[in-house]
């Protein structure tokens, strides 16, 4: 066995430039996007806001260095959705893939921390820290490359051992002087303070004939030709969209036993990666009998927590038929006022109901719509619950300087003064100003009004 | 900062007990507890945008004369906490010392609006040569449960802090509560003290403006000052006088039709656009989920539909509403409304 062999295939062939890679789709609220373009102005974008900020906040030390205590001014620090952008999506499609290969093209060097590094607020700070907020001497000497930071699998971030590591990425963005970009695989509600900060990008798995095409060309390299076609689509069919996956099955089987039948091979192969939520919605869409829903709930281990949240995301896109939506949301609100009260009242005993209605109730509900043909697309559950109240920073400023002169709720104030202090500005520009110079409003504030 | 102030109803927000609109009676006693001072704990009932809170306000500055910034607080029960709050509560709470019984070396939490919002304030002395504080909570009715942890407030904290509960709805106020306190009934303003507001606002603003205008601005407003006003201030933009026409455009400007266009998108029979309209409003206005149900039903008493139709979808209203008070997750009791409107439209 030649040395090569013992590299995983999935290192061995990953893309060096964006050029030799296949680009998985991407989407922005809504909008199809190229993610290396996305990306590539990400980067330079960035670099063009930092130096000046960082030229301001020179003029700014330097001026607050002479100025006496009461009149220095606080320094400037890059607004978060410029220094880091998310990209979302299920395992294996190659987020991690485009950002070396980017880094690559660009002459950037990538650091790099993932879920294998215990991510306590110390090592992220010793990690990253140093490297974002100063650059050492040697570097100007040198010149060397410009940094990239990438935070991957920012969704393995919770329990004990990541304790505090939220509040240290959003401090890490605010202080960063390289461009960070996070991947992550799924929805996490401890991660909302990070999501409403930075851009999102939805990344999409590749369609199967690319994935084909690729796998025949390392099949080519590696020189292997005792698989059929037909083996091959069993694969990828396997791995719902996981490029890596299929990869790492093509050469399990292939540096396997040869002499077996390759069908069952692959058939028995078991990763440990169980069923992600992508494939188990879409399963759950299609399945017919109760036994077979409460089987693939099961045998997941998706938080049940956010599961049934993601099925309310979804639902729409996988049943058209009124009757049938009306249905499965009879059984889905039904759960979740069964989960509601498990939680009020501790009786655990409920939860098999729970489980029922949202996973069979809901997959059952399909009388009227026709199958389902094709891919259809999952997306993120967008709404999280009104458990607690946020306002974005313009709407917090303006109810300050509301309140400094009249007492009003924050509620109230969206509810009521905000909607008439609306018309009152459509209805005369005049009124719009005077308003504004009244309140000293700024351009974010002053949108709130148009 | 201008002396100006451009929105009239900050403008035209009373400075003293005496400007208040309206209301003598309630003034006098407020003025007979100022003299005495002294007062028990009050509760405030009356309906919405009347003038609860300024009164109570107003009073409270009165009261408390030069000692006013330090000794009140004006809390708001129906703004959820946000986390670091929520986190602050939790940081605070302690393990029983108790050796015997169920809490024995247990974490006990005190409900985290009182823990952050309230004892700080109750606990701490009076500032100056004031008898007490005095704290006010509005729409102290959506506490709902934690309204139990009042009961002890009330009584350990009582001779250091007088409390003025401001509700809309005393229905939802648990009994204990209600007889620790004196209550006050407001009543809206009454029209002929409405009308001399408004015509000395109007000459204050040189507006022109009639008796009957006056009359139908009373009744577009339901009696609520702020409103009225409001609608006045729209109305003058477009000129000096201000007639009928004028009134009711304007009027129908203010109103908020978001919630009537989701009701009708429902009865279309679409729902993936009703339930994105839905989530569109509940992001901006910050409504509950019952602030939802209770105006679709209003909406839904205005629209012209049989009898038999609309009963039914007043039975829908009724058991979303009712399954959302044990759920966790507003968005799908929303939906699952808006799901049930549509297919019931396919019927009608």
């Amino acid at each position: 066995m030649s040395r090569t062999a013992e590299i995983p295939w999935v290192e061995k062939y990953r893309p060096k430039s964006i050029k030799e890679m296949a680009l998985p789709s991407a989407r922005v609220s809504g909008h199809r996007i190229k993610l290396d373009v996305e990306l590539t102005n990400f980067i330079k974008n960035f670099y063009i806001e930092i130096k000046k900020i960082n030229e301001e906040n020179r003029k700014i030390r330097a001026y607050n260095r002479t100025a006496i205590e009461k009149d220095q001014k606080e320094e400037l620090t890059i607004s978060p959705e410029k220094a880091a952008i998310l990209l979302e999506g299920p395992p294996g499609i190659g987020k991690t893939s485009i950002v070396y290969a980017l880094a690559n093209d660009l002459n950037m060097e990538v650091i790099e921390t993932n879920a294998s590094d215990t991510r306590t607020r110390k090592t992220i700070e010793s990690r990253l820290k140093e490297t974002t907020k100063t650059r050492g001497i040697m570097d100007f000497i040198t010149q060397s490359k410009d940094k990239l930071i990438l935070i991957d699998e920012i969704d393995g971030i919770y329990g004990v051992q990541d304790r505090g590591a939220v509040p240290t990425i959003l401090e890490l963005i605010q202080n960063t002087q390289f461009p960070i970009i996070m991947c992550s695989n799924e929805y996490k509600t401890s991660l909302q303070p990070i999501y409403n900060k930075i851009q999102r990008v939805e990344v999409h798995p590749l369609p199967e004939n690319e994935m084909l095409k690729i796998t025949e060309k390392i099949l080519e390299k590696e020189k292997i030709s005792n698989l059929t076609n037909e083996d091959l689509e069993l694969i990828i069919d396997r791995n719902n969209g996981d490029l890596r996956g299929v990869i790492n099955d093509l050469q399990g089987i292939s540096q396997g036993v040869m002499e077996k039948d390759n069908k069952e091979l692959i058939l028995s192969l078991h990763r440990d990666s169980i069923e992600e939520v992508f494939s188990l919605i879409r399963d759950l869409f299609q399945v017919t009998t109760l036994t077979e829903a409460r089987s693939l709930t099961d045998k997941s281990d998706v938080d049940y927590n956010f599961l049934y949240k993601w099925i309310n995301e979804n639902l729409p896109t996988f049943l058209k038929a009124n009757r049938d939506i009306a249905n499965a949301y009879e059984n889905l609100s039904l759960a979740d006022e069964i989960f509601g009260r498990i939680r009020k009242t501790q009786y655990w005993g409920l939860l098999p109901y729970f489980y029922d209605l949202f996973a069979g109730g809901v997959a059952l509900s399909r009388k009227e719509t026709p199958p389902i043909k094709g891919f259809r697309k999952i997306v993120f559950p967008r709404y999280s619950t009104g458990s607690y109240f946020s306002l974005t920073t313009a709407e917090k400023e303006f109810i300050e300087k509301i309140q400094k002169i009249y007492e009003i709720s924050p509620i109230e104030f969206l509810q009521d003064l905000l909607p008439f202090l609306k018309t009152l500005s459509i209805s005369s520009r005049k009124q719009l100003k005077i308003i504004s110079d009244w309140l000293e409003l700024d351009a974010k504030e002053k949108k709130l009004l148009k | 900062m201008n002396t100006e102030i451009p929105i009239w109803r900050i403008k035209y927000y009373p400075k003293e007990l005496k400007e208040f609109c309206g209301r003598d009676s309630i003034k006098e006693t407020l003025q007979q507890i100022i003299k005495q001072k002294n007062f028990p704990h009050l509760l405030f009932i009356g309906s919405e945008g009347i003038g609860k809170t300024t009164l109570a306000q107003l009073f409270a500055k009165e009261f408390l004369g030069n000692n006013f910034d330090a000794n009140f607080k004006l809390i708001y029960a129906n703004v959820p906490l946000s986390d670091d709050e929520r986190n602050q509560a939790k940081s605070e709470a302690y393990i029983s010392t108790s050796k015997i019984g169920s809490i024995a070396g247990k974490r006990i939490t005190t409900p985290a609006f009182i823990q952050v919002k309230v004892k700080p304030f109750v606990q701490l002395k009076v500032i100056g040569d004031a008898p007490f504080k005095i704290l006010i909570v509005k729409n102290f009715e959506s506490l709902g449960s934690d309204q139990q942890g009042f009961r002890r407030l009330m009584e350990i904290y009582g001779s250091n802090c007088r409390m003025i509960l401001i509700t809309t709805k005393v229905s939802n106020i648990i009994d204990p509560i209600i007889s620790r306190c004196q209550i006050i009934l407001i009543s809206r303003v009454k029209r002929d003290r409405f009308k001399d507001l408004i015509i000395e606002i109007a000459k204050n603003e040189s507006l022109v403006i009639d008796d009957t205008v006056i009359e139908a601005l009373y009744k577009v407003s339901e009696g609520k000052i702020s409103k009225a006003i409001d609608l006045l201030q729209l109305c003058s933009i477009s000129g000096k006088t201000i007639d009928m026409q004028k009134l009711y455009e304007n009027s129908q400007r203010l109103q908020n039709d978001l919630v009537k266009n989701l009701l009708l998108m429902a009865l279309q029979g679409d729902f993936p656009k009703s339930r994105e309209m839905a989530r569109k409003i509940i992001s901006n206005y910050k409504y509950d989920s019952h602030e939802v149900f209770t105006l679709l039903l209003k909406e839904l008493n205005k629209i012209p539909l049989n009898e038999f139709a609309r009963k039914k979808l007043i039975n829908l209203i009724a058991d979303s509403d009712f399954r959302a008070i044990d759920g966790r997750d507003i968005d799908i009791q929303i939906s699952a409304l808006l799901s049930k409107i549509c297919l019931f439209s396919e019927y009608l």
